[in-house]
């Protein structure tokens, strides 16, 4: 008796000496993430915060290398362009697995082509069986224009799918990479249908990305555990917890205290202090984005070039970056941020000079002028306070003899008059999507000018056009840098508007991460992140 | 004849304080309805950023949500979903308002009932000290620090108690409700409490209960104020009567005397001030939660007022203010229950 009980014993201590063990060997990476998540289908999402939560469990056909914006192989191995860049062929990665497990689903098969189809389907096709799943909208999809340039999309084999496109067009590659192109499991897709529990495929996202999905807790924490059999760059860590912690100031103090590794979206102010904790790892980089004062170009006196240059001389840009942005910005001189290919830093920026700006305006003409001046009523990425930086126009315009009237507008209302072109002068901004530039550089251009378009400024330059143009139809990447380049240039010597800034993006980790790349895109990757 | 009458006097009362809510009821339900609606930004308008949203695609998408009808007959097929049980989708989440409601609503539950019960324990122990040393140093410094506390921000005072207290000294964690490196089980009641006991997972409790102490602190100090001094006044007043010099003149210990005499009528009015602190308990809440990263509904509804989450926001605030209202009609119960003086006058 005695024996057996001894024998028992020692058996439950060794079984908790080996799990302690286990225990003390797994690791945990906490991310102490600003928000919830609407659910884990990028596809229907439209916030960074939905996007990073479903990021570790999808891949896509093609990826953005982690901490860049250059495109390389996903589930797509390689791909050609053919039929003078109207079809691209996608070779597709065999032997790739579903996540095992997760909602006790089991894949029967590995990921193929069915499973592109289906993805690309349900955000396209009205009579997708998932087409009104979870309320149907796909912003993405169709923001990034992809029902007009899409002809079809087809597989020919299990690993190749044939993409048709309307007219040539490149930047499309950018856009397969982005997340609402992530390629879920038909297989799994059919399975809930058939239990009656569609909406389960947004809830409970099974991918082939290289953290499989555990749970999610509403509002409190994400789980993740690695996906061993990864085909691409593997997880270091066995566990990544999203610690949703909404207060940036209690995020500062978790990441002091150990409770999480990693946060996102640092507060200013705290910054300095941040930088000189020793137990910390503070990286900032500048972020996809511009803000800028766009000149209507059809309301006269902003039909002149001088006029235009004259205002971008006329204001100490210096002063907003230092005043408003309080170091979350850097000046900008091109409609691209640096972090982006074909970013021309030969240009050089107007200077502030008054003297100058008021010359200039009497040379055209213009001795005294009122003119509108539009600020959104809301922060930005780009833009903290839009109209702190109105009013610091307006005192800067008045010395040069223009009056300037703040004006601004609910935000959709605003947004929309902007868009007819109802001002004369107007802030607005943009957040790059896919790290091409031709997702900033087309908001010069002709077709957006129209009214009701993208282009602010309404200004149509015929040659900047058709180096748009040509440059999204080209393969050839030299070409293409070499197009954006000059198109730079025209758009600088014109100035149909006056770029403000580009925000500084701050990320703040402990000392003991190692191997996190700052994503240009915003995004947030932990696949070759390890905690020492 | 008194006591046959008692039940149905009860009951009679009862109903009567059940019918008058019927009218709050709707109120809320109009206030909540149109004040949403008068906010600038439609949900489908609120996720489109620089890019806007095409015409047709926004036309489509009003007329699926039901947008684009008058808003009085959205408010009736309003009330005709609810009066079947529905309190409809969530735009943002696609689930079902009333289990997102319910998951979150433990959260909410577990940290307003550690804040009352931090109120209680510590408020009226030492209103009835200050009352009975009445002008004493602890008096003085009691009330000081009720009026301080009274008026104290939540978020102020949150972030303080953070930085100091978790940061500073190490004593608590900063926030969330367990350690989530160490632990980690799936909600079976949602009460953080519970489930780790439940778990079976050792040190779990201590960590639900070590998580729960500063948001408890920090939502619990506005009524912990506000009962201490109701506490002291009703104290002081009931000292003052004759029933309790008669009782004192039995010769009566003086513990006797206030436990047993003047404690019981000086609590009337401070169950009523409890049952008001629900309402104030609730609307803390949502800084607390916001701060302490806490997943309950306070978070949960300042999100959906971002997000023009309509369906969400009428169906969280109405379910909150219903239990606002039935914990003030349970008061009145109860208050009837201990001064049968007020049933009668009903």
């Amino acid at each position: 008796m005695m024996k057996t009980r001894l024998k028992w014993a020692a058996g439950i201590g060794a079984a908790a000496m080996l799990l302690s063990i286990s225990a003390a060997s797994a690791k945990t990476l906490v991310y102490c993430s600003e928000g919830s998540p609407e659910n884990f289908t990028p596809a229907i999402n439209t916030t960074g915060t939905s996007f990073d939560a479903a990021r570790p469990v999808y891949d896509k056909l093609v990826q953005f290398e982690r901490g860049s914006t250059k495109v390389v192989p996903g589930l797509a191995e390689s791909w050609t362009v053919s039929d003078e860049g109207k079809t691209i062929t996608f070779k597709l990665r065999k032997g790739v697995k579903f996540h095992s497990g997760v909602n006790n689903f089991k894949p029967s098969r590995d990921f193929n082509a069915d499973d592109v189809v289906w993805s690309f389907n349900r955000q396209w096709k009205e009579d997708h069986p998932y087409a009104k799943v979870s309320g149907g909208k796909y912003d993405y999809f169709n923001d990034m224009d992809m029902p007009a340039l899409l002809a079809s999309v087809e597989k020919t084999d299990d690993s190749t799918i044939v993409m048709k496109l309307n007219e040539p067009n490149m930047p499309i590659l950018a856009n397969l990479a982005m997340d609402f192109a992530a390629i879920g499991s038909a297989e799994y897709a059919d399975t809930l249908l058939k239990a009656g529990k569609p909406e389960q495929f947004d809830q409970i996202p099974v991918g082939t990305g290289p953290f499989s999905f555990v749970a999610y807790q509403k509002d409190a924490a994400i789980r993740f555990k690695a996906n061993k059999g990864y085909w691409g760059e593997k997880a270091l860590v066995d566990d990544l917890v999203f610690a949703i912690t909404p207060d940036p100031t209690a995020r500062l103090a978790k990441l002091r205290a150990g409770e999480c590794h990693f946060m996102i979206a640092p507060r200013p102010a705290d910054l300095e202090e941040m930088k000189k904790d020793p137990a910390l790892n503070v990286i900032n980089q500048s972020g996809l984005n511009i803000a800028y004062w766009a000149f209507n170009v059809q309301k006269p006196p902003f039909d002149k070039k001088e006029v235009r240059q004259a205002f971008n001389m006329a204001i100490d840009k210096a002063a907003i970056i230092k005043d408003v942005y309080l170091g979350t910005g850097t000046a900008a001189k091109n409609l691209i941020p640096p972090t982006l290919w074909s970013y021309n830093d030969a240009v050089k920026d107007y200077p502030f000079d008054s003297a100058k700006a008021k010359a200039m305006l009497t040379a055209a003409g213009v001795t005294s002028l009122d003119i509108d001046l539009w600020y959104m009523p809301v922060q930005r990425p780009y833009n903290p306070n839009a109209k702190r930086i109105a009013e610091m126009m307006q005192a800067d315009l008045a010395k040069v003899g223009v009056n300037a009237k703040l004006v601004t507008f609910e935000w959709g209302e605003y947004r929309k008059r902007a868009q007819q072109g109802e001002h004369m002068t107007a802030q607005l901004g943009w957040t790059g999507d896919n790290g091409d530039p031709d997702n900033f550089f087309f908001l010069r251009g002709c077709s957006a000018a129209r009214p009701g378009g993208q282009n602010l400024t309404k200004w149509c330059n015929e040659d900047y056009s058709n180096k748009l143009n040509k440059a999204k139809a080209s393969a050839d990447m030299a070409e293409r840098t070499k197009l954006y380049e000059e198109m730079q240039v025209i758009e600088h010597e014109e100035a149909p508007d006056m770029k403000i800034a580009h925000s500084i993006v701050y990320e703040a980790m402990r000392k003991e991460v190692v191997g996190f790349k700052q994503s240009p895109l915003g995004s947030h990757e932990f696949q070759g992140v390890d905690v020492k | 004849m008194y006591l046959q009458d008692k039940p149905l006097l009860m009951i009679k009362f009862l109903v009567k304080r059940l019918l008058l809510t019927v009218p709050t009821f709707i109120a809320l339900m109009f206030v909540t309805f149109v004040a949403i609606r008068l906010v600038p930004g439609d949900p489908v308008e609120v996720r489109t950023g620089e890019r806007g949203i095409s015409a047709e695609r926004l036309a489509y998408f009003r007329h699926e949500l039901g947008l684009d009808q008058p808003v009085w007959k959205q408010f009736v097929d309003y009330v005709w979903q609810l009066l079947h049980g529905d309190f409809g989708t969530s735009l943002s989440t696609s689930e079902k308002v009333l289990t997102e409601f319910f998951t979150l609503f433990p959260a909410t539950l577990e940290l307003a009932l550690a804040g009352m019960l931090f109120s209680i324990i510590i408020g009226i122990p030492a209103g009835i000290v200050a009352a009975v040393k009445r002008g004493s140093w602890f008096d003085h410094t009691l009330m000081g620090a009720a009026v301080t506390g009274f008026s104290m921000p939540i978020f102020w005072w949150g972030l303080l108690l953070i930085m100091l207290v978790s940061e500073g000294w190490g004593l608590t964690p900063v926030s969330g409700r367990i350690d989530m490196i160490k632990f980690y089980f799936e909600p079976v009641t949602g009460f953080m409490l519970i489930d780790s006991l439940l778990s079976d997972q050792k040190g779990a409790f201590l960590s639900a209960l070590h998580h729960l102490v500063l948001p408890m602190i920090v939502l619990g100090t506005y009524p912990l104020a506000v009962i201490a001094r109701m506490t002291r006044s009703s104290m002081l007043e009931v000292l003052s009567e004759d029933y309790v010099r008669t009782a004192r003149a039995k010769g009566l210990s003086e513990f006797r005397v206030i436990s047993l005499h003047a404690l019981r009528n000086a609590l009337i009015p401070v169950l009523t001030v409890v049952g008001l602190q629900v309402g104030s308990l609730l609307a803390g809440a949502v800084l607390t939660e916001t701060i302490f990263s806490w997943p309950g509904v306070g978070k949960w509804l300042i999100e959906s007022i971002a997000r023009r989450d309509y369906p969400a926001l009428q169906g969280g605030i109405l379910l909150i203010s219903s239990l606002v209202i039935i914990v003030n009609v349970l008061v009145d119960v109860l208050y009837g229950a201990i001064n049968p003086r007020i049933r009668h006058a009903g």
